[in-house]
Formats: structure tokens, C-alpha cells, sequence
């Protein structure tokens, strides 16, 4: 039918990944249904409490997910976010140094 | 008409974006729906010519006469333009078909009516057709005018927002980028123009050795392709020439990157193709590298939406890269792994237009909405908008390569294809895979979660259906690519490698 | 005699454009770098076609079997030159709507977009 596509070592077919991701389903549906069952929608226990204290409009924005990662990364990135400097010059210069690197590459 | 489909798609897009001025004159909706059947017309031209072409045959028209035969000088030597249209041709032709009129319909909705609308749907037309020219031509002083075009019309429609200041500073450094690489890439034409007399891609492909000026012009090919292609580390005009155009516009950017990325193969396969030593494949891989990694690192710290996800297009040329390099350093011995990794790169193509189309569709919804692009300002736009919403997790989704979408099936292709090369390359392509799907949570989370928050307007009914569209195309790739495969991508990717077909259909036939 | 010499005149222009865009901070000399590396390019074209001894390739009032020169590169240079003006064009618009916004020339000033 052409679902399936082969490549060299192996092959990747659609049922099957239907088929597996069933079986993940019915599980997580298992370990679900051991939870709790006292929750209602609407009620207190869904409004957001910070440190124990009801806080109005309290929401994860972007800056704070994957913050810890971006952290332990500062010198790498801030090293790279120096790199896109926005100076048209040294975007010039990047052209020039592959013109230089591919020259070298090819005539030799 | 059928016989002159490769002509018109590229003949149409240009007179009728000139005649959208004189049509605005009369009536508004009637300029809209002119561009809107333009790029239908586009569309259906693509589709005819690669229903001929993909079941084997290469279609040379030639501009002029009626046979190429008779267009061969004493000698062999071609005259006339022609419009070589093999495989890949087709294929590029089929992407542009697909993202033209949709990118059409959500901008006739998106841009603000004072502010040079009809001049902008021109500037767009206009980029349609040199997209397509660049996609069919057989000639090379021609593939170097239809650059220019695209160069010209593309940095238009970047700085269209001339009341913001970020537009025209984006637009001024992507045009002198654009205008440096064409202007590298001309020189390469000049230089081989001296030395063999002729344009023709073909004939300067049959007539090659590897003297020091065709090495000389490979290295200024090379260096303009690749700068226009957004490959690392000359990427830097991407991040800011996709994050200030509307963003209803973009798709048709992308198309343009990777029409440039397909020039970059015609140059190395057909015509270096017999010359061509492993070094030159292992700097695409290299780079290739290298623009998925800083790509998506440079993703993860960015507070503007626009500019999240162009740093994610610009990651998924890398993959381009990769996988059709990977056929590049194999290419005089062709192994399984080679072809596996090119169907992947090429695949790749189709998939990244969709998948950063649609993701640009919704970037383009939330600032229509919200009026606003960065994160910090942005939440709970999940529950007003939850078609925006729902869009984006699956194209994100798609983008980092997760079954059962399409960017997991031409993401596997180039993994394993790449696999068989070196194991380093795999495991880079797969950690930046995760990388990237790490930024996109983020981009989600920061955008559409959280709490309600009320919103005033409503997404245009334009913009909804064209993110519909492209939303059944993303999950048909990925359930059923074994017949896209098949169909289309692999006579493309074979194309790449069938350098002797391609002389034999110009200069024999 | 000459040799070779206007190809290399027309590369060391090339490559004073490349070094101006490299060197220079004001947006406007950015234009005329990249102006002067338009017209190195267009120059080397036209030499490309020079045919020694030959004359400009019209027919009528030819005299008999002498070589002309050959007139596709200068069609390409003609359609270069369109191309470099359209190029130069737009560049400049975006200068003067730069300077209305930032009132500076300064390509050091005007980085809004980095990062």
C-alpha cells in the first residue's frame, strides 16, 4: 500500500507504530485509573497555591522552562550569542573566512 | 498548453504579479483573487510537469524552437536557453505548488490594507516565479538571474513593516548577503563561461576537467550557494530576515532557502559531478553539523516567537545538508547507505516546508490575536485558540522528528543513511533532534498554556484553513511516506546520482 | 602583451569591494563596496569576451573575415548591470528608511536584531 518506508537497515511501518503506541495507551490508562478519585474540576484543589500561599495568576512562562539548562550552558551560549553580534561586518567576515576554508579545500 | 506547463509556471507568476497593480485599481478582491489564481495556476503547472517527469522522463523545453535538436550548433553545442526539468526539478516545483497558494490565502487576509498590501502580493508573485525558475532552468547565467529575482522580491517583502525599525535593518542586511552571494556566484558563471565558451549546464558538465579555474569557480559555486542557503556559519541573515517579514510570508522564504539548497546540488552533482573529490562532501556534512547544532542552541534562548522558529527552520537545513551530503561523499561508488541518507535530505525538503510553514501560520495567528510575539508577554492562548494551538504541538512535534508525522519519516531516511558513513553523525543529528524538541516545548508552553487569558479578535478563517491544509498534509506524509517515496522522492534523489542521463536527455536528444 | 593583467585588475577590484564591506562602518560606503564588487564582476564579463584584433560584432558594413568580438558576455553584463542597479536600489531605500528611524549611519549602532 505504501506505508511502509525501507530504509538499509531496518523499515518503518505506521501499524506498528499504532500498535505499540495502543499498548503504551492501555497502560498509562492502567496506572491512571490506581489514582485518586476525590478530585472535582471547579473546586479549590485546582486553583495555584506557591508555597502554600494562594497566588492570583500564577503561570510557567518560557523564560523558566529549561532554565537550569540554559544555566549550566552560560559560557557556551553567551559565546555563541556573541557570535550573532548583528554587525553586518562580521557577517562579511564569515563569508570571507569560508571563501578562504574552501579554497584551501579545493585547489589543494 | 501542456506542452509549454514548464514555461507558464514561470511566465504566469511574472506578468500576472505585474498585472495585480492595474487590478487593484478596480476593486480590491479582485487583486486577491488574481494572486490567489495565480498560484493555483503555479500549482497546477507543477503538478502536470512532474506527472510527466517523475515517471522517468527528463522534459527539456527550450525557449524558441520546438525540438532541442535543432538548437545544437555544429559541434553539439547548445544555444538557446532550455528549461531542463528532471526529477528534482519537478520535486522542488511540487513544494513551491503546494506552499504558493496557501501562503497566498493567509496573506491577502494578513496584510494591513494601507501600508502597500498590493505592492507586497506583487513583490510575493514575483518571488513565486523566480522560485520556480530557479527550479526548472537548465542554463546558468539564467538559474543566476532567477537568483537575483528571488533576491530582490524576498528582501521586499522582509522589510515590508518600514514603520518598525527592525524591518528595514533585516531587510538591508539580508539584500547586501543576497545581492554578496549572487554576485560570488556570477563570477563562478564568468569563470567557467571563459574557459568553455558556453552556459549551458549540461555541456560545461560534459566538457569539465578539473583544471584550477574549474576548481577556482567550484569554490566561489560553493561559497555563494551555501551563504544563500543559510548553511552555518553564514546563517545569520536567516534568524532576522524570517523573524521581521509578516509571518504569513515566510513559508515562501523557506522555499526560496531550499530552492538556493537545490542549486548548491545541481552545481556539485551534475555539473561537478565527474570531477568531484570526498573532500568537498564532507564540508557539506561538516556544515551541516554544525547549522543543526548552533541553530538549535541559539533557539533555546530566544524570547521572540518569530525568531524561535526561524532558528528551527534554519536547524532542519542542516539535516538537509547532512543527508544529501552523505550522498555526496559516497557518490562515485553509490552504496544503499548514500541513496538511503539522499531520499532523506530530499524528502526532508517537502517536510520542512510543511512543517515551518505551518508553524509560521501559527506564529502569524498569535500576532494577529495578541498583537505580540514575545514569550515573556505571551500565555494561555489555548484555550481561545485551541485549533492555533493544536497546530503548532503537532508541527513542532513534526519538526523534532516524533512518529508517526512526516519529519519522523524522512528524519529516519537520513539517520540511518548517515549511520552507515559514521556513527558520530547520527548521534549529532539525533541529540539536536531532542534539542530541538526541548525548544519547542518551550515555545508551547510559554505561548499556549497557562492560565485563560481573554483574547478580542478571532483568527481569519483564511489563515485557519490554510493551517488545516497543511496540517492533513504534515500527518498523510508521515502515516502513508512509503508511497510519497516511492513515487516522488526517489526518482528525485535518483536524479541527483543519474549525472549520464541528464547529458544523454540535452545533448543527444 | 597585456596578458592576463585586466582579469587580475578586475579581481583586485573584487576583492577592495570585499575588503570596503569588511572594513567599513557607514552603511552608505557598505553600498559602494558592494557597488565596486558589481562592477568588478561586470568588467571581468565583458573581458571574457575580447577576441584580439576583433571588431564590435555588427553585420552590416562589416569588413570581410575579420574576427568580432563576441557578444553574449556583453548581454550578460548588459543583464548584470539591470540586476546591480535594482540591488543598489533597494539597498539605498532601506538605508534612508533606516536613517529616518535610527538617525544614524553607524553599522555598529543599528543591532537591534542580535542574538
Amino acid at each position: 500500500m505504501g506505508v511502509e518506508i525501507l530504509t538499509g537497515q531496518g523499515f518503518w511501518h505506521a501499524l506498528v507504530w499504532f500498535a505499540a503506541a495502543l499498548g503504551v495507551f492501555l497502560l498509562s490508562l492502567a496506572i491512571w485509573s490506581m489514582g485518586r478519585r476525590e478530585f472535582r474540576r471547579g473546586t479549590e484543589a485546582e486553583l495555584p497555591f506557591v508555597s502554600g500561599e494562594r497566588v492570583e495568576d500564577a503561570r510557567v512562562g518560557a523564560p523558566h522552562l529549561y532554565w537550569g539548562f540554559a544555566e549550566a550552558l552560560k559560557p557556551f551560549l553567551e559565546r555563541l550569542r556573541n557570535f550573532h553580534s548583528g554587525f553586518i561586518g562580521d557577517y562579511v567576515g564569515w563569508f570571507a573566512v569560508i571563501l578562504a576554508v574552501i579554497l584551501l579545500l579545493v585547489m589543494a | 498548453m501542456g506542452t509549454h506547463a514548464p514555461i507558464l509556471a514561470i511566465a504566469v507568476p511574472l506578468l500576472g504579479g505585474f498585472a495585480l497593480p492595474l487590478l487593484a485599481r478596480f476593486h480590491k478582491g479582485l487583486r486577491d483573487a488574481w494572486a490567489i489564481v495565480v498560484a493555483l495556476f503555479v500549482s497546477v503547472c507543477a503538478g502536470y510537469v512532474a506527472s510527466r517527469v517523475l515517471s522517468g522522463e527528463i522534459w527539456i523545453y527550450v525557449l524558441g524552437a520546438k525540438n532541442p535538436v535543432d538548437t545544437l550548433a555544429p559541434g553539439g553545442f547548445p544555444i538557446r536557453i532550455m528549461l531542463t526539468v528532471d526529477a528534482l526539478s519537478a520535486f522542488l516545483g511540487i513544494i513551491a505548488g503546494i506552499i504558493g497558494p496557501l501562503m497566498f490565502l493567509s496573506l491577502i487576509r494578513f496584510l494591513p490594507e494601507e501600508e502597500g498590501k498590493t505592492l507586497s502580493l506583487t513583490l510575493a508573485t514575483l518571488l513565486l516565479a523566480g522560485i520556480m525558475g530557479m527550479a526548472y532552468t537548465g542554463d546558468l547565467f539564467n538559474f543566476f538571474v532567477f537568483l537575483e529575482v528571488t533576491s530582490i522580491a524576498a528582501c521586499g517583502i522582509i522589510g515590508f513593516r518600514t514603520w518598525t525599525s527592525r524591518a528595514p535593518e533585516a531587510a538591508f542586511k539580508t539584500m547586501l548577503l543576497y545581492a554578496l552571494s549572487g554576485l560570488f556566484f556570477l563570477l563562478g558563471v564568468a569563470f567557467l563561461y571563459g574557459e568553455y565558451g558556453a552556459l549551458n549546464m549540461a555541456y560545461v558538465s560534459r566538457e569539465i576537467r578539473g583544471t584550477t579555474v574549474d576548481r577556482l569557480a567550484l569554490a566561489l559555486f560553493l561559497s555563494g550557494l551555501l551563504m544563500k542557503a543559510a548553511a552555518a556559519p553564514m546563517h545569520f541573515w536567516a534568524p532576522d530576515a524570517y523573524g521581521e517579514t509578516p509571518p504569513a510570508a515566510t513559508p515562501l522564504l523557506v522555499v526560496n532557502t531550499q530552492v538556493s539548497l537545490y542549486g548548491l546540488w545541481r552545481v556539485l552533482f551534475t555539473l561537478y559531478g565527474g570531477v568531484l573529490d570526498r573532500g568537498v562532501g564532507w564540508l557539506v556534512v561538516a556544515l551541516g553539523l554544525l547549522t543543526m547544532v548552533v541553530a538549535a542552541f541559539m533557539a533555546l534562548v530566544q524570547t521572540d516567537l518569530g525568531r524561535l522558529v526561524a532558528y528551527g527552520a534554519v536547524s532542519q537545513i542542516g539535516y538537509m545538508m547532512l543527508g544529501v551530503g552523505v550522498g555526496l561523499v559516497a557518490l562515485p561508488g553509490k552504496p544503499p547507505y548514500a541513496l538511503v541518507a539522499t531520499q532523506g535530505g530530499v524528502f526532508h525538503m517537502l517536510n520542512d516546508a510543511l512543517t515551518v510553514g505551518l508553524l509560521f501560520l501559527c506564529v502569524a495567528a498569535v500576532e494577529w490575536v495578541r498583537g505580540t510575539r514575545d514569550l515573556r508577554e505571551l500565555g494561555g492562548l489555548g484555550h481561545s485558540l485551541p485549533e492555533v494551538g493544536l497546530c503548532f504541538l503537532l508541527s513542532s512535534l513534526a519538526l523534532a522528528g516524533i512518529p508517526p508525522l512526516n519529519g519522523f519519516a524522512s528524519k529516519i531516511l537520513i539517520y540511518e543513511g548517515s549511520f552507515g558513513l559514521s556513527p558520530i553523525l547520527t548521534a549529532v543529528a539525533v541529540l539536536t533532534s531532542i534539542l530541538l524538541l526541548a525548544v519547542f516545548v518551550r515555545a508551547f508552553q510559554g505561548a499556549f498554556l497557562g492560565p485563560r487569558v481573554e483574547v478580542g479578535k478571532k483568527v481569519p478563517w483564511q489563515l485557519l484553513l490554510a493551517m488545516g491544509i497543511l496540517a492533513v498534509g504534515i500527518v498523510v506524509f508521515g502515516l502513508v511516506p512509503g508511497f510519497f517515496v516511492e513515487k516522488m522522492v526517489g526518482p528525485a534523489a535518483e536524479a541527483l546520482f543519474s549525472r549520464s542521463a541528464y547529458l544523454f536527455a540535452v545533448l543527444r536528444g | 602583451m597585456i596578458g592576463n593583467l585586466p582579469f587580475v585588475a578586475c579581481m583586485i577590484l573584487v576583492a577592495l569591494g570585499l575588503w570596503t564591506l569588511l572594513a567599513k562602518r557607514n552603511l552608505i560606503k557598505l553600498v559602494i563596496g558592494m557597488s565596486l564588487i558589481e562592477s568588478g564582476v561586470n568588467l571581468f564579463l565583458v573581458t571574457l569576451g575580447y577576441v584580439r584584433g576583433g571588431i564590435p560584432p555588427i553585420y552590416t558594413f562589416a569588413p570581410e573575415g575579420a574576427p568580432m568580438v563576441l557578444p553574449t558576455p556583453q548581454a550578460l553584463t548588459l543583464t548584470s548591470i539591470v540586476i546591480a542597479v535594482a540591488t543598489t536600489a533597494l539597498m539605498l531605500a532601506f538605508v534612508v528608511v533606516i536613517y529616518r528611524h535610527k538617525g544614524t549611519l553607524d553599522a555598529r549602532k543599528i543591532r537591534d536584531l542580535r542574538g
